[in-house]
């Protein structure tokens, strides 16, 4: 017997990779969700993880930054925010 | 074949009860703030001496709170306040005001609110619960050290007792140093 594929759908899955708390503090959308004002999740949303450790959406935690009352402070901990580099 | 009906049928039935239940009807746009405070409402977990009540039911953003400390100088009152909240929470707190006119360190005669968490140390990642529960600290621990009615907080620095005396009088609706209060007792 000779088989041929005419077509394949592929599916697939995605996490981000942070598995410490599931939920952004900030909107408390899950962090595979997306922001309040993202219609995408994953990359267009993406996440963004502090010296501290804390991971928050990327665009939840420069809302936070910008507002004036924040004094550039992790929302969680009140470190200085600062992005982790690794 | 007849267990494919019935679950076509069940398939309709839900169907009908989500548009019963008014699912799919066009709804205005919900806010992010909106969203945020409908899942710290449903995740409150509040002592009973904390009552929430929502004069608008589609109002989820302006409500009533009451606190009946069963401890402390304050025990035996009702003490009531607004919440506000506008479009930029969780990024700005909410604008918390007492409705009476009350003998508190923290609280000025209009009704403002001084409690840390509110102001200064503010973050996003609070959630009402936290702030609910953090007032009704201010009853069972009020502050001398960070006051908006300065004469009451040195009363308490100088006199606890006789600050105390003063509450229990103000609370009936009596004077304190020729100011008269509300009567907020249950
Ligand atoms: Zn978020
Ligand atoms: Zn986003
Ligand atoms: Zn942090």
């Amino acid at each position: 017997m000779k088989v041929t594929i005419d077509k394949w759908i592929g599916v697939s899955t995605w996490h981000w990779n942070h598995a410490q708390d599931e939920v952004c503090g900030i909107c408390r959308v899950a962090f595979d969700g997306t922001c309040p004002t993202c219609k995408y999740p994953g990359d267009d949303c993406p996440l963004i993880i502090g010296e501290c450790k804390h991971a928050f959406h990327m665009h939840c935690l420069l809302k936070w930054l910008t507002t004036e009352s924040s004094k550039g402070l992790c929302p969680m901990c009140r470190r200085r925010f600062k992005t982790a580099t690794e | 074949m007849l267990k494919i009906w019935s679950m076509k049928q069940q398939q309709q039935q839900e169907q009908k009860e989500a548009a019963a239940n008014g699912d799919g009807v066009v709804k205005k746009k919900v806010t992010a703030a909106q969203i945020r405070v409908q899942k710290d409402l449903t995740e409150l977990s509040l002592p009973s001496t904390i009552k929430t009540q929502f004069p608008n039911p589609d109002d989820l953003l302006n409500f009533l709170v009451s606190i009946e400390p069963d401890e402390g100088m304050y025990q035996g009152g009702r003490f009531n306040f607004t919440f506000k909240i506008n479009n930029n929470f969780p990024h700005e707190p909410p604008k918390v005001k007492c409705t009476q006119k009350i003998y508190h360190p923290n609280i000025d005669l209009e009704g403002n609110v001084c409690l840390n968490i509110l102001r200064e140390d503010w973050k996003p990642v609070l959630n009402l619960n936290a702030v609910l529960v953090g007032l009704q600290y201010l009853f069972l621990e009020p502050n001398a050290s960070d006051p908006l009615n300065k004469d009451a907080a040195l009363d308490l620095q100088r006199n606890r007792d006789g600050f105390k005396r003063n509450v229990r009088s103000s609370m009936a609706g009596g004077a304190v140093a020729g100011e008269r209060f509300d009567n907020v007792l249950r």
